[in-house]
């Protein structure tokens, strides 16, 4: 009896490794994103139907941790991967340079409101913006600082405040990078002093939720998904000094470099995902629209044009020029002051 | 280098010794895939493009933030080994040689915490007591009038707390193996000539322990040192920095220069292990006492007397701080809607759990692993019968070569394993496994087959090898008597061994975060992202959902098997 158990369980068990290592039969592709699973997922459904001849597959990572792992599979010279939706603009310049992407001139293109290449090796597909967020449950607006300058300065917020890591999210990098141009590395030490918690999202909102904190640095997207998701009282301050907007691309990997070299089909995947219908999926995904004319705002936001209008400025040239130094800076100046 | 002399040995044998063919296929796995590896780390730290520097020593060596991981490290996983081992032999002594009440229950729900994520408890424990409005310290605080909260998490203190908590299981599940096997003779011997039961644990059994203590010591301190996900969840809001969450921080900087830094530190890290792994050696080498491997005796069990009732208390009271509260806390995290408010029925949402069951990404993963971590158990569970039947039956030479490398790979830390197979692992070498799930199970196998193979040996070395003769004696082949005889009566060890190596693969986390592809994300990578990233309730949900497998699959266990197997 036992014995029979354990050789079906080993049949079981070989069976499955094998299976599991075969491929699908569909052209497939791999896209990284640093996009949220639940986004991931209703995305899927709806390629699924769109393209239903391909096996559309994405890959969720924070940015740096992608980012880190593409520089592993450099090495063996074929990436993982036939597109990357990753969150740092600067890197899609990177990319480029290094000759890695195919270029590819969306008909798309005239409606985005915001800057991309000219010659189609990437297009922004997702505007996503850096801001602050309290618990009116637990603080009064006014009480908290309403821009990112008094977020670091204003000592009221000392050990109750958190950010992001730009180590690990590209979105929190083009944020330093962005303060950095405007403030100097002064800020930096003034994050330190205040004694800014440096972790992740889900980690921040719920130190918000808990009353640990009274202010964080976050993604517009992760507030409101959670006022719509989970009714949440947590709401989004757009700072004074500017929300930090992160147009954050699309790119093609070209063949030969990418996982399955089917760039025909990531051709027809970007122009779905630029146009108005792939756009408002965007925006049910609490982000905002690149297009000129956008479908809808995100639940709860504020409209596109009048955020991308705030926006701080960013230079991605330096943001990427910067990217080791501005890591290394916020590691030695921020997480590791004691 | 073992083995290059051993293989000067004389040849004339070779054709037919099964034994020999099968050391040398688990020295050659061994040499390939944990030797191999670690030494071209080494010479990668030292050497770069432009030929032998050390460049990468000097930046990382001047630069006092890893002076501080290091001490961290050191402090953190040498206090969590102390506290581990002192929290884990009398606990093991208690539940194994005495008549504590409801002693296999408490068996079961100590093992049962190596059977979690470790930065599982992280995650309770940093609700539980966050210095502004942990739920334990606020009400503490409540309960005692004090002026501010008792503790905070985020400190040397707090991290030495959850590494302690979640890894003296590890010391448990080592002691209590080989108490069980302890000639209890001598313990008699001692009580008969008037000794109080104290005097005997502390001047008789303690001694004869020793050489295990120091070996589950060292699997604490190594488990600690190595760890990822609790200095990532508790340090990064105290900015205390460990040698792991270094080494992955380089590894995130994401140019060159940071994956040759990262891969310094880890050489630094595993000379450390490797210290530590030597000495311990040292001690424990000198002291093989006969004792402990002698016939196979039942221990004798201890009366507690008027201490029957206070003991179990306080082990009750143990468990409940230590098991109970944080897993309820985890529990209770899958089922609430907003974190800041207490768990009520408006409150109340099956949400995440709906979740847990529907979604692509989490099945997808739960799969991974569920292969991976049955593959890497039962490859490995095979190599540590064949390692128990060299080394308790056999004399043939160069056993004790593969049985070195294996404590070797055990004692490295996870991150150094893994970086050492990336770099070695993806073709540069004519193999190329990188992104496949052959690198994450042999990742697995390296670092845990040490577990499932001592749990093996002990119960191999209880059986004595008169049955297996008769069996020979009556005509038997020895692979027969293998299957006959040892195999039936070591099954239960077996088993045991199986889930030891199982469940640390089922939720890895420190390889899996780098070793990880678009078709290879393991469930602990993933509950590790849900947890930082999306929501800590999924994440919860997750957990929770891994600890109810394992709790049904251990009654399902005892209850088929009438309680001759279980976890």
């Amino acid at each position: 009896m036992l014995k029979k158990l354990i050789s079906c369980f080993t049949a079981l068990i070989i069976i499955s490794y094998a299976s599991a290592s075969q491929a699908a039969s569909k052209p497939k592709v791999t896209i990284y994103t640093s996009m949220y699973e639940d986004i991931i997922d209703a995305m899927t459904d709806v390629l699924h139907k769109k393209f239903p001849k391909y096996d559309v597959e994405f890959f969720y990572g924070g940015t740096g941790t992608l980012q880190a792992k593409i520089a592993a599979e450099r090495d063996t010279k074929k990436l993982g991967c036939d597109m990357l939706m990753l969150a740092d603009p600067s890197y899609a310049l990177e990319l480029k340079a290094e000759g890695l992407l195919h270029a590819y001139l969306s008909k798309e293109a005239e409606n985005i409101a915001l800057e991309y290449d000219r010659e189609g090796y990437w297009y922004p597909v997702r505007n996503l913006n850096m801001i602050l967020a309290y618990n009116p449950e637990n603080c009064k607006k006014e009480d908290l600082p309403q821009s990112f300058k008094d977020f670091a300065s204003n000592a009221t917020m000392k050990g109750a405040c958190s950010m992001p890591n730009p180590l690990t999210a590209g979105t929190a990098l083009v944020a330093i990078s962005a303060l950095k141009d405007k403030y100097g590395y002064e800020y930096f030490d003034l994050l330190a002093q205040n004694r800014v918690m440096v972790e992740s999202g889900s980690v921040a909102l719920t130190k918000l939720e808990t009353g640990e904190c009274k202010e964080i640095m976050i993604l517009e997207e992760s507030v409101l998904k959670k006022r719509e998701e989970e009714s949440s009282s947590l709401e989004v301050i757009y700072p004074l000094d500017g929300p930090i907007g992160v147009p954050s691309p699309i790119m093609t990997i070209k063949d030969g470099w990418s996982a399955h070299n089917n760039a025909k089909i990531c051709e027809e995947l970007t122009d779905w995902f630029l146009s108005p219908e792939g756009q408002s999926y965007i925006v049910k995904g609490w982000m905002h629209s690149v297009l000129k004319n956008p479908p809808s705002i995100p639940y709860d936001s504020i409209p596109t044009a009048e955020i991308i209008k705030k926006a701080m400025p960013v230079n991605w040239a330096n943001c990427l020029k910067e990217r080791s130094e501005l890591r290394t800076n916020f590691e030695e100046r921020v997480k590791n002051k004691r | 280098m073992f083995a290059k002399d051993w293989l000067a040995a004389p040849h004339e044998k070779i054709r037919f010794d099964v034994k020999l063919v099968m050391i040398l296929a688990i020295v050659a796995f061994l040499l390939i895939f944990n030797v191999f590896p670690m030494c071209y780390l080494i010479f990668r730290a030292f050497v770069n493009e432009s030929g032998f520097t050390l460049d990468a020593f000097k930046r990382i060596f001047t630069y006092p933030l890893n002076w501080n991981a290091l001490y961290n490290t050191l402090v953190t996983a040498g206090l969590s080994m102390v506290f581990g081992v002192m929290i884990a032999f009398p606990l093991a002594w208690l539940v194994g040689r005495t008549d504590l009440y409801g002693r296999k229950f408490f068996r079961t729900l100590f093992v049962m915490t190596y059977m979690v994520p470790p930065y599982v408890g992280a995650m309770a424990w940093l609700r539980l007591l966050n210095p502004r409005v942990g739920t334990l310290n606020v009400w503490l605080s409540d309960l005692f009038n004090l002026s501010g909260n008792p503790f905070d998490i985020y400190s040397i203190g707090g991290l030495v707390w959850v590494l302690t908590t979640f890894y003296y299981p590890f010391a448990f599940i080592t002691i209590s193996r080989a108490m069980e096997k302890m000639d209890p003779s001598l313990e008699e011997a001692s009580k008969v000539s008037g000794a109080s039961p104290l005097k005997t644990v502390m001047t008789v059994t303690f001694p004869i322990m020793l050489p295990s203590i120091v070996a589950a010591a060292l699997l604490v301190f190594v488990s600690a040192a190595s760890c990822y996900g609790i200095p990532s969840i508790i340090g990064a809001p105290g900015r205390l920095d460990t040698v792991t969450t270094r080494i992955i921080d380089y590894v995130y900087v994401g140019s060159a220069e940071g994956l040759t830094d990262a891969t310094t530190l880890a050489v630094a890290l595993m000379a450390i292990a490797n210290v530590v792994l030597y000495v311990s050696t040292c001690i424990c080498g000198k002291r093989q006492y006969i004792t402990v491997s002698g016939k196979s005796t039942r221990p004798s069990i201890v009366e507690l007397g008027k201490w029957r009732l206070p003991m179990t208390i306080a082990v009750g009271l143990f468990a409940i701080v230590v098991v109970v509260i944080p897993f309820a806390t985890v529990a209770m995290t899958s089922f609430t809607k907003n974190l800041g408010k207490p768990l009520s029925l408006a409150n109340f949402t099956t949400h995440y759990w709906h979740i847990l069951f529907t979604r692509k990404g989490i099945l997808d993963t739960a799969t991974n692993s569920l292969i991976a971590a049955s593959v890497a158990a039962t490859a490995g569970i095979v190599i540590a019968c064949v390692m128990a039947w060299l080394l308790t039956r056999t004399k043939a030479k160069g056993r004790h070569i593969p049985d070195f490398l294996i404590t070797v790979g055990s004692g490295t830390p996870s991150v150094v394993i893994a970086l050492a197979l990336i770099m070695t692992m993806s073709g540069r070498f004519g193999i190329n496994i990188y992104n496949t799930l052959t690198i994450m199970i042999i990742a697995y196998m390296i670092k845990y087959l040490l577990m499932g193979m001592r749990t093996v040996v002990s119960a191999m070395s209880q059986i004595h090898p008169s049955l297996e003769e008769a069996a020979l004696i009556s005509g038997a082949q020895w692979h027969r008597s293998f299957k006959d005889i040892t195999l039936p009566l070591i099954a239960p060890s077996v088993v045991a061994g199986w889930f030891l190596i199982f469940m640390p693969s089922f939720y890895e986390l420190t390889m899996s975060t780098l070793l990880y592809s678009a078709n290879t994300k393991t469930i602990g990578y993933e509950l590790f992202t849900y947890q930082t990233y999306h929501s800590q309730q999924t994440a919860s949900a997750i957990a929770t959902g891994i600890l109810l497998m394992v709790i049904m699959v251990n009654w399902l266990l005892n209850k088929l098997t009438k309680g001759q197997f279980s976890i």
